[in-house]
């Protein structure tokens, strides 16, 4: 059992990629992006309520930006114009919760159609790695304002396919992640996704690949709810098998022996003699010439 | 040492005299001289980049720790060899955390000898638990830089071109006592390219000097302890490659990570190649783990060089957590916060700002609080508004 003081911060990730939830409405028309913030919604309500003195952070993982949902910017600076709304919940629910889902409620609707017309063709890919740096600042800044020890955990909901070209950028705050001890535990919706399963091995966090999207509150309930101190007493969806083998920068495949240049740590599947990404010569090691023993000549008797 | 016998106790001695650089304003208060002190001290890693330098990636270190009589000297808490100790363990865990792929060994000098307390390894668990364990061995004689540092040679001069070979001495003693001309063992590591850095403890010593400047290394001597923290830090850090260093194709091998349960058909529980010799008698046998791609001989850990076939086991994440090196952050421009009305709040994590002066990127121009600054250079390495923007590394 956590002690009295200890805080606890999620924060959670949506991927709210408008062009795969806008197909996803062709597909399964029950399953929209409402449903699946009703299940965020859930899922965040029941995490502030398991202690008091947990924290909760929302963001909402866009292909332009990633932005706040909760806690609110203008919350904090005390402006409030939020605070006339908030005064009675019709329901008799736990003000706190009340507050916070119409909130989430209200950002996502201005950042739904506030980039409305801004979306491009060529900029179809979640800035997932993005949201991460967000996250991690914000849980180290919280953690500084808190001053006490402070447990905190990242999940992300995931819906689209992975974008290859943020691999770098994803190691950086995957490693940045493990070095503050802050897991990162992944839902994904539909398509496997090899970085976040890296990202969930090395900080020790959960990945699942949820089978049924309808279902996604219990699986967001069910699996990552618990703490880590807490899910050594749970049986979990087991650990998924991770391919750590690099692609080749030639032609992008998998391989499982390969030649790392010294300089700049590009990797090729078959050696050859200049680094693409460097261009440095390298030093090609020659077969050992012998060299031949003179033989000396017998004095002819 | 009039001051001696004022002291109630040996730790507080730690504190003496640092009411001087404390000085009042004009009310009396205290708390302007308190926030920049604390101001400084946040701010006080230079990052200096390299630019455009090629740097050692792989690289062979050695270091060599003197624990002669001079250790026992308490002027570092609680006497200089335990301290030392533990600023090691944390280099080194440091140095594994940065340079993933590199080794390092560990050697001792006591009683005009030296002796290998760790060889070369790529693991960091094996060097922290020979550290804890040297904690306990005695300091005596004279230290002797002339067999540590042939020691460290006979190693390193077989080691690949490609790596950048290195030792570094942490040295305290003033004197020492060699078999030989010292000048003609700086000539040989010269010639083999190993460069030596030297981290003196008690003052400045004219042979540590020659040999620090003919290899091509650095010579720091300490004030304080946490000055020897950041000279150790500086360390870390992979040094620019020397102009003779050969740049080679290295083969690697990525093994994959089996991870069986008792329940499969074909798992069998097998020895780890790298628990056959260690009398540590921990778990032998284990189910999953790396299988090397070219002979199957198993590890538990990564990297590792294969026992028996000599191919280096990497995984893919090793080489990633080294591309911060190749690919480093620009310094964020610092301006006083009265130049910003309109932005109020931190880009990365939403907090007012409040500090007395905000940075800036160059190439997104947004704007971040101090902590978010530090942690954004030593940790992230990479803006978290410039990632937005979808531009390949």
């Amino acid at each position: 059992m956590a002690s009295e003081d200890e805080v606890s911060l999620l924060v959670i990730v949506v991927d709210v990629n408008p062009i795969w939830w806008g197909q996803q409405a062709n597909r399964e028309p029950q399953f929209t992006l409402s449903k699946c913030l009703d299940a965020v919604m859930v899922m965040g309500n029941s995490h502030l309520v398991m202690t008091r003195t947990n924290k909760l952070a929302i963001i909402a993982s866009h292909c332009q930006e990633s932005h706040f949902l909760y806690p609110c910017k203008l919350w904090k600076s005390g402006d409030g114009h939020g605070d006339e709304n908030a005064s009675t919940s019709g329901d008799g629910k736990y003000e706190l919760l009340s507050v916070a889902n119409d909130f989430i409620a209200e950002e996502i609707k201005n950042l739904m159609s506030r980039s409305k017309s801004e979306v491009k063709g060529n900029q179809t890919d979640t800035l997932l790695a993005g949201s991460l740096a967000k996250a991690l600042c914000c849980i180290l800044s919280t953690k500084m304002l808190t001053g006490q020890e402070m447990k905190s955990r990242i999940l992300v909901v995931k819906a689209a396919e992975d974008c290859a070209l943020q691999y770098m950028n994803f190691m950086n705050v995957i490693f940045a992640a493990q070095k503050q001890s802050i897991l990162i535990d992944a839902c994904v919706l539909d398509s496997d996704s090899g970085l976040l399963q890296q990202a969930c091995d090395i900080t020790g966090g959960l990945y699942l690949k949820i089978p049924q999207k309808i279902a996604l509150a219990q699986y967001l309930l069910w699996v990552f709810l618990p703490d880590s101190d807490q899910r050594s007493q749970l049986v979990l969806p087991p650990p998924v098998h991770v391919d750590y083998r690099a692609a080749c920068f030639c032609h992008r495949n998998l391989i499982e022996i390969g030649y790392v240049c010294s300089v700049c740590l590009s990797i090729f599947c078959n050696f050859s003699p200049i680094c693409t990404t460097c261009e440095t010569a390298f030093k090609i090691p020659l077969p050992q010439v012998v060299k031949s023993k003179k033989k000396k000549l017998k004095p002819s008797t | 040492m009039d001051e001696e016998p004022e002291r109630a106790k040996r730790w507080e001695g730690g504190y003496e005299r640092t009411w001087e650089i404390l000085k009042e304003d004009e009310s009396g208060s205290l708390k302007a001289t308190v926030e920049e002190i604390l101001f400084q001290a946040k701010r006080k890693r230079v990052f200096e980049s390299h630019g455009q330098v090629r740097l050692g990636m792989m690289r062979h270190l050695y270091v060599v720790i003197d624990t002669s009589r001079t250790m026992e000297d308490q002027d570092l808490k609680p006497n200089r060899l335990t301290s030392t100790l533990k600023l090691v363990e944390y280099f080194v865990e440091e140095y594994f955390d940065q340079n993933p792929i590199s080794q390092v060994g560990i050697i001792t000098t006591k009683n005009k000898r030296a002796e290998k307390l760790t060889d070369l390894a790529g693991n960091p668990k094996k060097h922290i638990d020979a550290l804890k364990k040297a904690k306990d061995s005695t300091c005596g004689g004279e230290p002797s830089l002339y067999n540590s540092l042939s020691l460290a040679m006979q190693t390193l001069k077989h080691m690949p071109g490609h790596s950048s070979r290195e030792v570094l001495i942490i040295f305290s003693s003033l004197t020492t006592c060699d078999p030989a001309n010292i000048y003609e063992l700086v000539k040989t590591l010269k010639a083999l390219k190993i460069r030596v850095s030297v981290i003196g403890l008690s003052a400045e010593v004219r042979v540590c000097t020659v040999l620090t400047r003919e290899t091509g290394g650095s010579y720091h001597v300490i004030l304080d302890e946490s000055h020897f923290r950041e000279l150790l830090m500086f360390h870390v850090k992979p040094p620019p490659a020397t102009s003779s260093s050969e740049c080679s194709l290295i083969r690697m091998g990525f093994p994959q990570h089996t991870i069986a349960s008792i329940s499969d058909q074909d798992a069998k529980p097998s020895f780890s190649q790298a628990h056959l010799d260690s009398t540590s008698g921990g778990p032998g046998l284990s189910m999953g783990g790396y299988f090397c791609p070219q002979c199957q001989a198993k590890y538990t850990e990564l990297p590792v060089e294969c026992k028996v076939c000599g191919l280096t086991l990497v995984s893919a994440p090793h080489l990633a957590r080294s591309f911060h090196h190749l690919f480093p952050l620009e310094a964020f421009q610092e301006s006083p916060l009265l130049l910003h009305h309109t932005e109020r709040f931190c880009e990365a994590c939403q907090g007012e700002l409040k500090d007395k002066s905000v940075f800036t990127c160059p190439s997104c121009n947004s704007v971040f609080c101090v902590e978010c600054d530090l942690f954004i250079h030593d940790t992230l390495h990479c803006c978290p508004s410039c990632i937005h923007s979808r531009s390949a590394p």
